[in-house]
């Protein structure tokens, strides 16, 4: 796409998204049923990609979609339909102990906001204009040459869960 | 009126308005196609009366199904309950728009076409669950946690698969993996068998056709997941899962067969061929097996669709490596 373009539908696109992102948060805290607290983040996770996708990352992006909404989400979902309330009923809110509930959301809510906008506020970088897409050769190249060690260190961790994961789920079996 | 075309903007809705109308006329044809083989393998004549051979049949079907009342189940979660179709048929335009059905026949070339495809048709799953869940019924419900466990487990094998072809054309962008495959000899699908076979049993797996069809195995779930569904709330489930077929099989058309490459006059008339063959072949799978149980369907995948599959990525890896 021509650059003018880009330019001109760069704002609005980042306002979408922006409110995506904020309505998903917002129906994630707000909603009783744990169904559709999961479909509020699945929102949010959409809102992200759309912002990976205007900062010219665009397999990011549909990595983001592909391992978080078509996998984990779906993944959470299981879990949410292995649940049950006292009532029998799976995937339903625990009522809130507390009152003010809406104040305490409030506060945890704001304060770290505010302090982010603060530190945004004082030490704002300027704006960039928008870099040309990063080709994946590039990508690849990366994260096996300067990131290797982090990019190594992260298969361990997934490696440690799975093998963990096989490990409890043995156990189980032997119990029974 | 050409400075108006050469709009990016311009060219993608016409691309994505070209789409909804394939899309529309596609469903009608698959589900005459399908109603057609059954005829034939069970030796009867199939839809026969209205219009010639029956071919309208599908129409009087669209229009019964748009015609019926929509009921929303008691006790159902009424705004999940709706989503959930129409989830399921939005991603299907945008999968369509990488597909090249020949260079100038594309609705994008992106150089993510790949994961593009892979990603959005991802969010089938998420309706079929989402309208389980929704319908406030077990037999949706059984039929959704089906639907989650199996696509989940055959996603894995379909990734591996579609990486040693990414591998071996050392891109995602399908114009240029097609690119790669002038000449029949040239087809992938004569270097890389094995993975061919494992991507088509995956792709009917993920798309939830017999003999894997365990989310709506109407012998023991009722319909499974679309069990409360009246009219075009099954009509559009319905709908999405023939786009995915198309989808899919298009996707193996281009990674496999090269794409619209043919042996004489190559253009967008091989690609198409080539996705109704295999649709073709996807149906007779139907008509012939028998349904699996659910433990043999997983492990098929676990035991073998995965192990070969990260052998074949090795072996692959390993000879682009020694040869490239």
């Amino acid at each position: 796409m021509d650059a003018d373009l880009q330019q001109m539908l760069a704002l609005p696109a980042y306002g979408l998204y922006l409110l995506i992102i904020l309505a998903g948060g917002i129906m994630a805290v707000g909603s009783a049923s744990l169904v559709r607290a999961l479909l509020g983040l699945i929102l949010t996770l959409f809102g992200v990609a759309g912002m990976y996708l205007l900062m010219a990352a665009p397999f990011l992006a549909f990595m983001q979609i592909l391992i978080y909404v078509g996998a984990v989400s779906v993944l959470i979902f299981f879990a949410i339909m292995l649940t049950k309330g006292p009532d029998g009923e799976a995937g339903g809110e625990e009522p809130p102990k507390v009152g003010g509930r809406l104040v305490l959301a409030g506060l945890t809510g704001l304060v770290p906001a505010a302090i982010l906008a603060g530190a945004v506020a004082r030490f704002a970088p300027q704006a960039v204009p928008l870099k040309p897409e990063t080709s994946l050769f590039k990508l690849g190249e990366f994260l096996a040459g300067p990131y290797v060690l982090a990019f190594e260190l992260i298969s361990v961790v997934l490696f440690a869960a799975m093998a963990g994961a096989v490990l409890l789920g043995f156990e189980r079996r032997k119990g029974k | 009126m050409t400075a108006l075309l050469a709009n990016p903007l311009v060219q993608l809705v016409i691309a994505l308005l070209a789409l909804l109308g394939f899309v529309g006329l596609n469903g009608l044809v698959l589900v005459w196609m399908e109603r057609k083989v059954v005829g034939f393998i069970q030796r009867r004549p199939g839809p026969f009366e209205v219009g010639p051979h029956g071919l309208l049949q599908p129409l009087a079907d669209a229009l019964k199904l748009i015609g019926k009342q929509l009921v929303t189940p008691r006790g159902a979660d009424r705004p999940l309950f709706w989503l959930a179709p129409i989830l399921s048929v939005m991603p299907v335009p945008l999968c369509f728009l990488p597909i090249p059905f020949s260079p100038l026949l594309t609705g994008m070339e992106l150089n993510v076409g790949v994961v593009l495809i892979l990603a959005f048709s991802g969010l089938n799953v998420l309706a079929l669950c989402l309208a389980g869940w929704g319908s406030n019924n077990k037999y949706s419900l059984l039929g959704a946690a089906r639907a989650v466990s199996q696509s989940v487990a055959y996603e894995i094998p379909l990734l591996l698969t579609v990486l040693c072809i990414a591998f071996q054309s050392g891109s995602l962008n399908l114009n240029v993996i097609a690119g790669h495959q002038s000449g029949i000899l040239h087809w992938n699908l004569w270097v890389q068998p094995l993975a061919f076979v494992m991507f088509f049993i995956a792709a009917t797996a993920e798309t939830n056709r017999a003999p894997f069809d365990l989310p709506e195995a109407e012998s023991e779930l009722t319909a499974g997941h679309h069990t409360e569904y009246s009219g075009m709330g099954f009509g559009l489930f319905m709908l999405a899962e023939y786009m995915y077929m198309i989808i899919i099989c298009g996707m193996a058309a281009v990674l496999f067969m090269g794409g619209w490459d043919g042996p004489v006059a190559p253009g967008w008339w091989w690609m198409v061929i080539k996705i109704y063959a295999m649709l073709a072949a996807m149906m007779w799978f139907r008509w012939t097996f028998p349904r699996v149980r659910f433990d043999q369907l997983l492990n098929v995948c676990w035991k073998w669709l995965i192990p070969l599959g990260l052998a074949n990525l090795l072996a692959t890896a390993l000879i682009m490596k020694l040869v490239g």
